[in-house]
């Protein structure tokens, strides 16, 4: 388990960006847009999340754009809650069956 | 839903009514198809157990030892949920109809605040990161990966 990925986790700025990179990659410049504090700064927490694996940088021309890297959340996801992620499961597992054995759907209807 | 670190709330909707949803519930054969084998019983006060495999290293032998804590058909089903060296829980169901289906709310609750892992979980998770977020993220994790910027 690797450290970085919570110390990155561990700053709301930094949970923030995360949150503005799930609908896809964005360039520096609008995620700077949402924080009141001066683009180094800003830089400077990338470079956090880059390190911790969280996110990747590409260039395209003179922008760098910051993509939201799944894999090391699994790591977080395993180990916050392992109960958690066993009763996502499970409930996906309960709503298979109901869809499976759909015999008296329409008729239990309220 | 308490956002704490010694409870777990997660919730379904299931296209299906409630006595539908209760019966999946309450029924043994339902319940080991898509939770565990068991020998549950629908009467509040039956002691049963649910059998899994062993967690090596974890202490969990695959016994969950379990009591009908409470009942209400179609409404709740509340059970004890003990196993492994030091877990003494409670997992509580709420049906709660939604338009033509019903949303399925577990309540997971009574972990231990002092145990390391859910300390973490709350220094880093608080507010409502863990429930709302993590729960996002989740969802990117098991979709397909966001195709490249164009």
């Amino acid at each position: 388990m690797s450290t970085d990925v919570f110390a990155a986790l561990a700053s709301p700025v930094r949970r923030q960006i995360l949150e503005l990179l799930i609908d896809g990659p964005q360039p520096v410049n609008s995620l700077a847009a949402h924080f009141d504090m001066r683009r180094p700064s800003v830089s400077e927490h990338l470079r956090v999340l880059r390190d911790a694996g969280l996110v990747t940088e590409q260039r395209d021309g003179r922008h760098r754009h910051y993509r939201l890297e799944a894999a090391p959340l699994s790591e977080v996801r395993d180990w916050l809650s392992p109960y958690e992620r066993f009763w996502r499961t499970k409930l996906r597992n309960l709503r298979d069956l109901l869809d499976e054995t759909d015999g008296d759907r329409a008729g239990d209807d309220a | 839903m308490p956002d704490d670190a010694t409870a777990i709330a997660v919730d379904e909707f299931l296209p299906h009514p409630p006595a539908r949803v209760w019966r999946a519930l309450t029924d043994p054969d339902s319940l080991a198809r898509w939770l565990m084998p068991n020998d549950f019983a629908p009467v509040v006060g039956h002691r049963f157990t649910f059998r899994t495999d062993p967690v090596p290293g974890s202490g969990f032998d695959g016994i969950v030892a379990c009591e009908v804590l409470a009942m209400e058909p179609e409404r709740l089903l509340r059970i004890s949920w003990r196993g492994g060296p030091n877990l003494d829980t409670t997992v509580t169901w709420r049906l709660v109809p939604e338009g033509r289906g019903t949303r399925l709310f577990l309540d997971h609750s009574g972990f231990d605040p002092d145990d390391p892992g859910h300390q973490a979980a709350r220094r880093i998770m608080g507010g409502g990161w863990r429930s709302h977020m993590l729960r996002r993220l989740i969802e990117v994790l098991d979709a397909p990966p966001p195709p490249d910027p164009a």
